[in-house]
């Protein structure tokens, strides 16, 4: 279903993809019910990706809203203003989004400044006559303050329940102040899914940012959709004369502006990637590469191929894949050897486990486990060479118990008993507490170019050694921790029981 | 004689200066529902939120989180138990939702006391929380609830509601005797102060030297629920800190007929702490006799043993060759501020340059908040300003005069870019302190003192080469 610029609105994750936040069972089957080409949808489910049937339950645990990946990404862009029109309590999250950009900058090289996050702060009589009054002049204080080149506005649950009419004052301040003035509707409610905060970001960049009739081409670019990560893109790509171009966290505008001139659009992950790169390539003409993501030898290899293929540079690619696996074929042997017999367990965002579950094969980890906080039928694209998961399966087989859950860490004491893992590997907050309270060592993966491409194997097989002599903490304290369930809750083998009872 | 005397002097001009807008630009506090930090204070206490999704975990990474790495505590953290609210109870209302996710919660959860908050969503919708609590209270489950929309305030104010919907709902009505020489302690607001767990417990302890018993509420010292229950058997309420917890304490004196007193001085190092404790012994009746006796010995062994340890450190304080600052800036809440500000004028004999409070305190209190700090020592004088706008505070900072030296500014996080253009010193004291690691330390107190000296003097020696 083709992306829809037209209006300011991004239409949800559950809308366009079908995404789901409730399931149990088998990799494959989950694969098989999604909607690429196993699972023969098309002629059941027509534009719209195929239905999968998805467990809900009465209880549940925080989880994250899509103003927060707004934040976290409209947040990060250097020379811009993100506004918040909310009462104060969303501006919670400037703190950490403030932490995260000043570390990734340092860790990029990049001038460490705080982030540009003003908050409306409505208050009790905004939500009876209206915020817009405020939100006009947040926009003005921005302007004077900072003289930014765009800004953006992220809607709250408060503005969207109370109908402000964001659009008209976000058009008139962008006709007098002569910078994009960008209204991202991200309000909280509005999806199942914070993923949908990536889309609402990447939606307005794509409708207000993006320079629409490039003058010119740069055919050694590279749109790299990425997060804080530190810079690995630029030597792999270095290496078939590419230059990187990094979106949309810690660019600049005119960064986010030139990314319609790019030779091809990659990511890390495709639940992050899968909105800007398919909107790239449908509004600007830029290709996506549409390839399993760079994770082990067969993901890697297949991706740096596909990016050779639509930048025009295969040769350079087969000189590269090969001395590659010369190079990191012996060691990658020595770290099987230090981590046979270990189990891991993988608990991060869809796309990227489908990603390190490989990893973690290539190093000869047992995987019998994941947990992803979501889980998207499809990608924008619908190209089936873009089904991570089906990738993982064909490459690395089964996972036996592969669960979809948007972070209920309630659920995650059975999951862990099911495999008994030696370490996780996880990236958002509020699960690795409870493993580590059994015992269990987390890898919290900040770095989210840690395991990317060859080197990344390496890398990850050296932070699993660390981890494990963590344990010696963890099983300590799992001597002296009381678990905030009870105890008939922790003897129940299934995870999703209330789920499944109603 | 005032031998320094600091105005509002280097501000500009009012005309020059930027008209105070709605705005506030890198935020000091989260709103009413991260009093659900209040409540992860509470030992087996949980919260249950209704609200948006992120609403939880955005009160938490930023209160506790990124602040000092205070982690979630036992039932907290980013997945306490959540509504998640979607379009559907926008549109229908709630209060469905939430029954069911309280009675499933029961079957799971191992709790001394539940707290509901709500967030914007219920407080528009306007879903009816008490018809949804009421019937679990009916059956004699420890539950209260307390409307926390963000549009209500900040997490102060929330604070106080979780407060005192506790006390109404759960301690509920008392007529009998109240024991004389305990003390309910009402101070730091949890998980905001960054190091509340410590502090607390050198009040706690301080308190306990000097003979009397105390129900500190919150944090790793408290009993829990236990302690809440024996509340209204107190012999008083004792409010430490400018402003927050007074309306508690009316409250209570209002329900239980106690009586309260209020310090507005969080005391840090002997003098201020010593007389933080006479004037508590007064209150509590302890006057004279053998009970005073023993707080008094306890008052001069303290003393004693903090001012060896002052001694030792002189040899730094007089000899250090490199220059050590003489003007100093606090960016913080009412409690700290005007606690850090007193002991450096009066023990340490630095400068105040510029003290800016951040918590947005009632307009009731604000005027004897001034009057404190226009008698911050007996020839100190100086003003406070009243900002929570980060922008207008750093251009407030840029304007003040610090002198020949590079100033020392106790702030936050935001402060930190800051310090360093004014080639100055930063003590991340307050919220957000995301480049602290914080567990036990504590600034206040005897031993809270200590430790703050060797936190400003490694800071700043540490920098010299």
């Amino acid at each position: 279903m083709p992306i829809n610029l037209k209006t300011a609105v991004v239409e949800t994750r559950e809308q366009r993809l079908g995404t789901i936040i409730g399931w149990d069972g088998k990799a494959s089957d989950l694969s098989h019910e999604s909607a690429y080409a196993r699972g023969g949808c098309a002629s059941k489910c027509g534009p719209k990706a195929r239905r999968i049937c998805e467990l809900r339950g009465p209880f549940t645990q925080g989880s994250i809203c899509s103003e927060q990946m707004v934040e976290c990404q409209a947040g990060n862009v250097r020379d811009a203003v993100l506004i918040q029109h909310s009462p104060i309590g969303c501006g919670a999250g400037q703190v950490i989004y403030n932490s995260i950009f000043r570390n990734g900058l340092a860790m990029r090289g990049l001038p460490v400044q705080n982030l540009h996050l003003i908050s409306t702060n409505l208050r009790e009589k905004d939500m009876v006559f209206g915020g817009i009054a405020k939100l006009e002049q947040t926009i003005r204080d921005a302007w004077e303050r900072h003289h930014p080149k765009a800004i953006f506005i992220g809607t709250s649950c408060a503005t969207g329940i109370i109908g402000d009419d964001v659009e008209s004052v976000a058009t008139a301040l962008e006709a007098e102040l002569g910078i994009p003035v960008i209204p991202l509707h991200c309000e909280g409610f509005k999806s199942k899914h914070w993923s949908t905060g990536f889309d609402a970001t990447q939606h307005g960049i794509l409708r207000q940012i993006v320079r629409k009739n490039p003058e010119k081409k740069q055919e050694d670019l590279v749109n790299v959709i990425n997060l804080w990560g530190s810079d690995v893109f630029s030597p792999i790509l270095g290496e078939l004369g590419l230059r990187v171009n990094y979106v949309v966290d810690m660019a600049t505008v005119d960064e986010l502006a030139q990314m319609s001139e790019a030779a091809a659009t990659v990511g890390f992950c495709y639940t992050l990637s899968s909105y800007l790169a398919a909107g790239l390539e449908q509004e600007f003409g830029v290709p996506e590469v549409k390839a399993p993501m760079p994770y082990g030898f067969a993901g890697t290899d297949a991706w740096l191929r596909e990016i050779a293929r639509v930048t025009n540079r295969e040769g350079k690619a087969e000189d590269y894949i090969r001395n590659e696996h010369a190079r990191v074929k012996p060691k990658l042997a020595e770290l099987r050897e230090k981590l046979k017999g270990k189990k891991g367990y993988v608990a991060t965002g869809s796309a990227y486990a489908h990603g390190l579950i490989g990893v973690l094969r290539e190093l000869g980890v047992e995987v019998d486990g994941s947990l992803v906080f979501h889980h998207d039928p499809v990608y924008d694209s619908q190209d089936p060479r873009e089904d991570s998961l089906a990738h993982l399966i064909d490459q690395y087989g089964e996972v036996d118990n592969f669960t979809v859950g948007n972070r209920q860490q309630y659920q995650f004491f059975a999951l862990l008993q099911r495999v008994k893992p030696d370490f996780i590997i996880i990236r958002h907050n509020g699960l690795a507490p409870l493993a580590a309270r059994l015992g269990i060592p987390a890898i919290p993966l900040g770095d989210e170019h840690h395991a990317v491409g060859y080197q990344g194997m390496l890398n990850l097989g050296e932070s699993i050694l660390d981890v494990l002599a963590h344990k010696k903490y963890h099983q300590d304290l799992a001597a002296h921790t009381k678990l905030p369930y009870k105890k008939w809750w922790l003897d129940q083998k299934d995870p999703f029981l209330f789920a499944r009872s109603v | 004689m005032s031998i320094v005397e600091t105005k509002i002097r280097d501000l500009p001009p009012a005309s020059l200066a930027p008209a105070k807008t709605n705005s506030i630009e890198q935020i000091r506090y989260g709103c009413a529902i991260g009093a659900l930090q209040s409540v992860a204070a509470i030992p087996r206490a949980i919260p249950i939120t209704h609200c948006g999704p992120g609403c939880a975990d955005k009160q938490f990474m930023n209160l506790a989180f990124y602040n000092g790495f205070q982690g979630g505590g036992y039932g907290g953290g980013a997945v306490v138990p959540s509504t998640n609210a979607s379009e559907r109870e926008v549109v229908f209302g709630g209060a469905e939702r939430l029954s069911e996710l309280i009675e499933s919660g029961l079957k799971i959860l191992d709790a001394d006391l539940f707290v509901v908050l709500t967030g914007c969503i219920s407080d528009l919708v306007g879903d009816d929380i008490g018809a949804v609590v009421r019937p679990f209270q009916e059956r004699g489950i420890p539950i209260v609830y307390a409307e926390t929309g963000g549009f209500k305030g900040n997490n102060f104010t929330g604070h106080e509601l979780v407060t005192r919907a506790i006390i109404d709902q759960f301690v509920g009505d008392y007529a009998g005797e109240q024991q004389t020489g305990v003390v309910n302690l009402w101070s730091l607001l949890p998980y905001h102060n960054t190091f509340w767990r410590g502090d607390l417990t050198e009040i706690k302890r301080v308190l306990e030297g000097a003979g009397l018993q105390v129900n500190v509420l919150f944090g790793p010292e408290s009993k829990g629920v236990s302690e809440w229950k024996a509340i209204p058997t107190a012999q008083f309420n004792l409010v430490v800190g400018p402003w927050l917890g007074l309306s508690t304490a009316r409250h209570l004196e209002h329900k239980y007929g106690q009586p309260f007193l209020h310090v507005p001085v969080l005391p840090i190092g002997s003098n201020e702490t010593a007389r933080f404790l006479r004037e508590v012994l007064d209150f509590a009746g302890i006057t004279a006799g053998p009970a005073r006796d023993k707080a008094e010995a306890f008052i001069a062994d303290e003393e004693a043993r903090y001012y060896k340890y002052l001694e030792d450190f002189t040899d730094f304080y007089a000899e250090y060759w490199w220059g050590l600052p003489a003007k100093f800036a606090v960016i913080g809440d009412a409690t700290y501020n005007l606690a850090l500000t007193r002991f450096l004028v009066n023990q340490l004999g630095l400068i105040p340059a510029r003290q800016i409070i951040t918590d947005n305190p009632p307009d009731e209190f604000r005027e004897e908040i001034r009057a404190q700090y226009r008698r911050i020592a007996d020839d100190v004088a100086t003003e406070v300003d009243f900002e929570e706008d980060s922008y207008a505070i750093h251009q407030s900072l840029r304007q003040t005069d610090f002198g020949h030296k590079p100033p020392i500014i106790f702030g936050t996080t935001w402060e930190r870019d800051l310090a360093k253009e004014l080639k100055g010193v930063i003590i991340e004291v307050g919220f957000p302190t995301s480049y602290e690691v914080v567990l036990s330390r504590s600034y206040v107190g005897y031993r809270g003192a200590l430790t703050l000296l060797e936190k400003i003097y490694s800071t700043i020696v540490s920098r010299s080469a």
